[in-house]
């Protein structure tokens, strides 16, 4: 296409001078708009990659449980559903945090923002923790202790009677309801009860990692205000990682349901 | 959600919107877990019990998406993006589960010998 | 506007004095024109490395012996020669090349919406890259390029993680590209370039970057799962456990067929560009073939399964992938179409870079016509893991996306150096590979209908002929590859200064100096008109101007 090229003049978008906007603005944006719109752009098309990469997980999950219903509804009995609804509760919360984040961000209340995020990440880190005991306990039983307590203390070692841990030593307990009674079956069993719990380590850990990315986003985030770059014109990066953080959120929000509630 | 055409209007979601929806996202959330205990108890149909946590969680999804994600208030493209993991997905469920749905299980391989 | 010397401060120009500024000059550049350098230098270096392992199985295959590799060696070489051309040279060949140089430049934009991610995504090539070239010195793969499971997870005894790695790694190299390009053809378009005044290789750009964006995650999540089942011994896709190795084909060609078309439709954008600047016509059909782009972007998503036949895929399931399969001609039909409906009247020159497309037409409708072939649950029966489709996807893959590849970078040499590569060797090299090209695939598809399985180095002595045929033509094959790396690199000294618009052809890419300056416009352009706006007389004019001994 033939052009025309404009004089910096007659062309708002043209004008190629630093006089009338911050120092935030890139070299090869034309306007901070532009700069915003393409931020966030590019963070939901990211986010786009995320939701097809847990995808690939939930597509094996979906075939398995469709596959072996019966065994899921055991399987899943053996997680830990309060922990699971607790863990829920404290994401759902963060993510509120985050939105209001954004929102004192938008009024340019640096103190506000700090606090919110710092809030954030400590639910964050509460989510983390519960996960860690949740794994713990499933590695403890696998050891023969009772909690994860008594397992860091070496305390009432027994008899391993259930291992929920995908490999060699994967032992399902024969029934469901008390467990500890039954006699153990032989240790490795190659049941689909593995491919739950191993969807189980993988999807939670995957979005445990992502959790991990969520909290270094939010550290920066708060450096990043706290430093002042952060400003009522200028809070694209707040909006952008509270959007990561959302993403965290909604990928635990199916996780739950298919993990925890499952009959 | 009926209480937002001011913000839609001004293009902009305020605190108020988001303890709205974060309250509803608690209710959403006692409601999956009440459905779950529920359907301990009643003999309902497995498909239905997962259908119930499916859509539960997204309605989850759609209120965390609509307006803690701004997406109600985005460019049209951003909206656009957000749609289109989910056709992905679509495809990909869709068309992966109609496989196995036709092939049974354990898989069988259909008419031919 | 012919010149004498290059134009003063262009982007490839140093300030730097010392070794270090040097380096960082290049290694830290958050510039799209330098990245893509960085790119073309990187990619060419797998693309020969590639070459190099299909020689050797080429050399293999002259006698019907296995008498210079094992077979375990030789299912190594066609692995290393399939792993670093799909991953290292196919998909990100023409968007991380040509894509980074001309997006920006095309659009009227200053660089990529993130140029730091754009500098991020060569750094995770490399990474990849040197996960997948460790890989290989460590003793390579056995698995071909598509880690089918429970081989790969259970079985196979050679570096399957590593390679994983480093496929895994590559696949967020074009992950961050996809994502740069989609922002950047959004937002950062000069004012007046509307989507109907793009050129046609943005509009195949975006449709790339939405296939990778879309699917590569899930290689992503394949091959780690894939991963952890080597590692940790228990796996999702391992039937042991009652899980369904099928399960990981579904997933692995979710992606990997879209991946075709990552390989090819930037090749469909580059051949556009070519056809409407050396017919020196508007292109025929603009709005069809932009959305035959986004059709096939789109198509490709639903037609997987048609890797599967044999699989143990349900016969619905390939009935309906057999049918959808159909639905992909159309749109690629449709462009073929109308690149031959622009030569129609348009005042032909047969430049280097139109040689290529005119060969890129020829063996698309080969490779694309033999896809429609395979496509059908029938014949493919007959054929799968025959030689018939290797030729099948060489036909489209190196007659397609290679000839547009080299027809790109022929085409905008003088944008990207400043300087003319030598047109007579450029000719002669573009009709050797022709000729190699199909000397080498086309008895592939005989050898491969008379039931020559691939993947195998031994083969009863009938076939020797064919074979013999095949690896003589992979000879001038090379040659033919050869040729241009040494013509082009030459022309970094001796070619001719080439003016800002050698081509006289129509794009803002023309319009800035050659080599483009740092910040590609000094002012924002404007645009006006539509892509292609080639005048009316152009042909008539171009006949009137022409004396013997002008070029063609």
């Amino acid at each position: 296409m033939a052009t025309t090229t404009s004089t910096s003049s007659s062309h708002a978008h043209a004008d190629h001078g630093h006089a009338d906007h911050g120092p935030e603005l890139q070299h090869h944006f034309s306007t901070a708009a532009q700069q915003k719109e393409a931020a966030t752009l590019g963070m939901w098309v990211f986010l786009v990659t995320e939701v097809m990469l847990f995808g690939g997980i939930f597509m094996a999950y979906a075939v398995y449980r469709w596959a072996f219903p019966d065994i899921w509804a055991e399987a899943a009995y053996h997680l830990n559903t309060p922990l699971g609804t607790i863990n829920t509760v404290v994401l759902l919360v963060s993510s509120l945090t985050v939105a209001l984040a954004v929102s004192a961000a938008e009024a340019g209340k640096r103190t506000r923002i700090i606090q919110l995020i710092v809030v954030t990440m400590l639910l964050g880190l509460a989510f983390l923790g519960l996960k860690a005991y949740e794994y713990s306990e499933k590695f403890a039983h696998c050891a023969g202790y009772s909690t994860p307590i008594e397992w860091v203390t070496n305390t009432n070692q027994h008899a391993v009677y259930e291992c929920l841990v995908p490999g060699q030593a994967f032992l399902f307990p024969a029934d469901k309801t008390t467990g500890a009674s039954n006699a153990p079956t032989v240790a490795g069993q190659p049941t689909p009860y593995q491919l739950f719990f191993l969807l189980y380590f993988i999807a939670t850990g995957l979005h445990a990692v992502h959790m991990l990315i969520g909290l270094a986003i939010m550290s920066y985030l708060v450096f990043i205000t706290w430093r002042g770059t952060i400003s009522s014109t200028y809070f694209t990066p707040v909006e952008i990682g509270g959007l990561y953080w959302h993403l965290i959120d909604i990928v635990w929000v199916f996780l739950f349901p298919l993990f925890y509630l499952v009959h | 959600m009926a209480h937002h055409e001011h913000e839609h209007e001004r293009g902009h979601i305020g605190p108020a919107t988001y303890y709205k929806v974060f309250a509803a996202l608690m209710v959403l959330m006692f409601l999956t877990v009440g459905a779950w205990w529920v359907e301990g108890m009643l003999n309902i149909p497995r498909a239905l019990g997962v259908f119930i946590a499916v859509a539960i969680a997204s309605t989850k999804t759609v209120l965390i998406v609509l307006f803690f994600m701004h997406i109600k208030v985005s460019s049209r493209v951003t909206q656009l993006y957000a749609v289109a993991a989910l056709v992905a997905l679509l495809f990909m469920f869709v068309i992966t589960m109609g496989d196995y749905f036709a092939r049974g299980w354990p898989p069988e391989l259909g008419p031919l010998p | 506007m012919a010149t004498t010397a290059l134009p003063g401060r262009n982007y490839l120009e140093e300030d730097a004095t010392t070794i270090g500024a040097w380096l960082k000059a290049w290694f830290l550049t958050v510039d799209h024109k330098r990245i893509a350098i960085l790119y073309l230098l990187s990619i060419n270096f797998f693309f020969l490395l590639g070459g190099l392992a299909a020689s050797v199985i080429r050399v293999e295959l002259i006698t019907p012996q296995g008498d210079l590799l094992s077979a375990d060696l030789y299912n190594r070489a066609f692995t290393l020669h399939g792993i670093i051309m799909v991953f290292f040279f196919l998909i990100p060949g023409i968007p991380a090349v040509l894509g980074n140089f001309l997006v920006p430049l095309m659009i009227g934009a200053r660089d990529m919406a993130f140029p730091r991610l754009n500098l991020f995504s060569w750094y995770l090539y490399m990474a990849g890259g040197i996960f997948a070239l460790t890989a290989a010195i460590f003793g390579g793969v056995d698995t071909g390029w598509t880690f089918y499971t429970p081989f790969s997870s259970t079985y196979a005894n050679s570096n399957v993680i590593l390679t994983i790695t480093g496929a895994f790694i590559m696949g967020f190299s074009s992950i961050t590209t996809g994502v740069n390009f989609i922002v950047t053809i959004h937002t950062m378009r000069a004012p007046g370039m509307t989507w109907f005044r793009l050129p046609l290789f943005i509009w195949a750009s975006y449709a790339t970057s939405l296939i990778i964006v879309l699917a590569t995650p899930v290689i992503g999540i394949t091959l780690l799962l894939v991963a952890i089942e080597r590692l940790w011994g228990v796996g999702i896709f391992d039937p042991a456990l009652g899980g369904d190795p099928l399960l990981f084909q579904h997933l692995f060609w979710f992606y990997s067929h879209p991946a075709v078309y990552i390989m090819i439709l930037p090749g469909f954008g580059v051949i556009s560009e070519l056809i409407a600047a050396f017919s020196r016509k508007r292109i025929f059909g603009y709005e069809f073939i932009a959305f035959s782009s986004m059709a096939i972007a789109l198509l490709g998503f639903l037609v997987w399964g048609h890797h599967m036949f044999v699989s143990g895929q349900s016969v619905y399931a390939g009935l309906v992938f057999s049918f959808l399969t159909m639905l992909v001609a159309i749109p690629s039909a449709i462009k073929v179409f109308n690149w031959t409906a622009t030569l129609y009247k348009g005042s032909i020159s047969y430049r280097t870079p139109m040689l290529y497309a005119l060969g890129f037409i020829g063996l698309f409708v080969i490779g694309g016509l033999t896809g429609i072939f395979l496509g059908i649950v029938a014949i493919n029966i007959h054929v799968t893991d025959t030689y018939f489709v290797v030729a099948h996807f060489h036909y489209v893959m190196v007659g397609g996306a290679i000839m547009a590849y080299l027809g790109g970078i022929h085409y905008w040499w003088p944008k990207m150096t400043g300087r003319m590569y030598n047109e007579v060797w450029g000719g002669i090299s573009a009709l050797i590979i022709f000729v190699g090209f199909n000397m080498t695939f086309f008895p592939q598809f005989i050898v491969g209908y008379l039931g020559m399985p691939r993947r195998y180095h031994v083969y009863p002595q009938e076939f020797q002929v064919l074979h013999v045929l095949s690896s003589a033509g992979a000879t001038i094959l090379a040659i033919g590859f050869i040729i241009p790396i040494i013509y082009l690199t030459i022309s970094l000294w001796k070619g001719a200064i080439a003016g800002d618009n050698p081509w006289d052809a129509t794009g803002l890419e023309w319009e800035v100096s050659s080599p483009p300056p740092t910040h590609n416009f000094t002012t924002t352009p404007v645009v006006t008109r539509e892509a292609y706006d080639y005048p009316p007389d152009a042909a008539e004019v171009d006949a009137a101007n022409w004396r013997p001994g002008s070029p063609l």
